[in-house]
């Protein structure tokens, strides 16, 4: 079982990179590209614009999927200097389930979304349809969903190993 | 609703992601309004409909690679070759080299953690009180999120769509007051300590201004390209960030190859966690803009302040508040929508709100219960955060002193700023 989750841990944390690389190194070479057009040859392409938004949309939901991975989205960061360890491990597993629990709502109405977008042909870039696109919202909250769920698992098993290996 | 409200409030002081809380009160509206959740997506797809927002991401990045590189102990030695031979010079030092490095680092507490490492030790060797280097690195890193090209301003002129580059050039004298505030005192705390770092040496300036070399044109390119025009901010953003990668990569060959997607990785992980706190912050705000959450604050406020002053006495004692307990990015996305329209109405200029707005905000990072420069600099320089909140309290004050000069003294923001 742990064996399956690490190697999980190991190809998603991959994903991510490989997705954010490309993202990136995509958005700067475009991007500067538009420059050099402009200036140098005094032309452009008409779709750039559009592309290097969407690509800032799927920089930025890569990037939540990640800071889901490492807990590193912005919290209100207040009873974790107050409190014993243990309370700061019950709060955690409540607030991460909450998260898990709207984010999944999100990806679900998203999805939803998407369906009415294949239905009624919606396209981006010129002709590209509107939902290889914009996949990548219900996608991104159903992991971040599935990261916080699982974050809030391992919280619990910690407590609870913890709690026996006191009583031992 | 006000229980609803209340149980996401408590939610979030237990430290739930914020994003998820906002979420849930822009669900919770839609679902009051009958609008179909559906709105949630359509709003989120609307982050790629924001103008010059490729420049958050760009200029995170370029903020990383040069934070990884060495160019933190470059600017260093040339700031220390510049103003070292003054009498306090290093404190000085301290304070202009944090400013530039946050501006274009986009105050993510990446400050304290590169440059804290090197001018801490310095200062301490060289004869200054420890209680005063600590504060003094600690509140340096926060100090330039008035100056181009802070990531807090360029979120603010996406939010309040106002131009980034008028208020890259409101932010000068702002930020320069502070500055100039912050050096005063430090001269004045250190007056019995007289002593000059080194002679002024124009050969030294030589060494360390060609050791920098390929750094010292980036502030050129940036701010020259934006305020001539010649590009906008998210094109200065990509010509940034790739010449950083070029220079820092393949020309000093200070990282590695095999290090790039970690960093790559890093700093997206700070813009995730910004943007997706935008992209249901856009979701909240349209709801509540549609039901006409700004008209009812307005009128209410406007029970009992009636002019400008007050107003923006009241803005200000509400804005040091929220900084205590929200980070800079959240804070943008969230109240700028609801407050902009509200100090139209007070004649304030939305330029010279975004200033006070940030110059307000940064004192956050330095106030607890949350201020995160306490946090890093307490965890970096192994000082409990009592101490480090006690050495840092002077400096607060001085800061303090500056944003009321910002909020009642609308010129200095607005004095470079073209009018119409």
């Amino acid at each position: 079982m742990s064996l399956l989750f690490r190697r999980l841990d190991t190809f998603g944390r991959l994903a991510e990179n490989v997705a954010l690389v490309t993202l990136l190194s995509t958005m700067m070479l475009l991007a500067v590209g538009q420059i050099v057009l402009r200036e140098v040859f005094d032309t452009g392409v008409i779709w750039t614009d559009e592309l290097v938004k969407l690509i800032v949309l799927w920089l930025a939901m890569v990037g939540s999927i990640a800071a889901a991975r490492e807990n590193r989205h912005i919290r209100i960061d207040l009873l974790s200097h107050l409190l014993p360890p243990r309370g700061i491990a019950v709060i955690r597993i409540v607030v991460d389930l909450f998260a898990a629990a709207v984010s999944a709502v999100i990806a679900w109405h998203a999805y939803r979304y998407l369906q009415i977008e294949i239905e009624f042909e919606d396209t981006v870039l010129v002709d590209v349809p509107a939902w290889i696109a914009h996949v990548i919202i219900p996608l991104a909250f159903g992991l971040i969903s599935y990261r916080f769920a699982v974050g809030a698992g391992r919280v619990a098993v910690g407590l609870w190993l913890g709690e026996e290996g006191r009583r031992s | 609703m006000i229980l609803i409200s209340l149980a996401l409030l408590l939610l979030a002081i237990l430290g739930a992601p914020l994003f998820a809380v906002i979420a849930t009160s822009a669900l919770v509206g839609f679902h009051r309004e009958e609008t179909d959740l559906m709105n949630m997506a359509i709003e989120l797809l609307s982050i790629a409909d924001l103008q010059f927002l490729s420049a958050i991401p760009l200029f995170t990045f370029a903020g990383y690679v040069l934070s990884e590189s060495n160019a933190p102990g470059r600017l260093v030695r040339l700031t220390n070759a510049v103003l070292g031979w003054m009498p306090g010079g290093l404190a000085l030092v301290c304070l202009a080299t944090c400013a530039f490095f946050t501006a274009f680092t986009g105050a993510s507490g990446v400050t304290i953690i590169a440059l804290g490492a090197i001018l801490y030790p310095a200062l301490k060797q060289d004869g200054y009180d420890d209680k005063f280097n600590l504060g003094l690195v600690t509140s340096s890193g926060s100090l330039g999120l008035l100056f181009a090209p802070s990531l807090p301003l360029i979120l603010y002129g996406v939010i309040a769509e106002v131009s980034i580059d008028h208020l890259f050039l409101a932010g000068i004298f702002p930020g320069l007051l502070m500055l100039v505030m912050l050096a005063g005192w430090s001269f004045w705390v250190n007056r019995a300590n007289r002593k000059p770092l080194a002679e002024f040496s124009l050969r030294e300036v030589a060494a360390a201004m060609r050791e920098a070399a390929w750094e010292l044109p980036l502030p050129f390119v940036v701010l020259g390209g934006i305020y001539s025009g010649f590009f906008a901010v998210s094109e200065a953003a990509a010509i940034t960030a790739l010449y950083v990668l070029v220079v820092e990569v393949l020309v000093q060959r200070e990282i590695k190859w095999r290090a790039l997607p970690d960093i790559m990785r890093q700093s997206m992980v700070l813009v995730g966690g910004i943007l997706i706190i935008l992209g249901v912050s856009l979701a909240s705000t349209n709801y509540m803009i549609s039901s006409g959450v700004p008209q009812l604050l307005f009128e209410y406020v406007q029970g009992f302040v009636s002019s400008q002053l007050t107003f923006l006495l009241l803005l200000l004692g509400f804005l040091l508040i929220l900084g205590a307990i929200l980070d800079i990015f959240s804070a943008i996305v969230l109240v700028v929508p609801l407050i902009l329209p509200i100090a139209a109405g007070y004649g304030v200029d939305p330029i010279h709100l975004g200033i006070v707005f940030l110059a307000a905000m940064q004192l956050g990072y330095l106030t607890p219960p949350v201020g995160l420069n306490l946090f890093i600099a307490s965890y970096r320089f192994e000082k409990s955060i009592m101490h480090v909140y006690a050495a840092t309290l002077p400096f607060l004050l001085i800061l303090l002193l500056s944003v009321v000069v910002i909020t009642f003294w609308p010129t200095l923001s607005l004095w470079l700023v073209p009018s119409g």
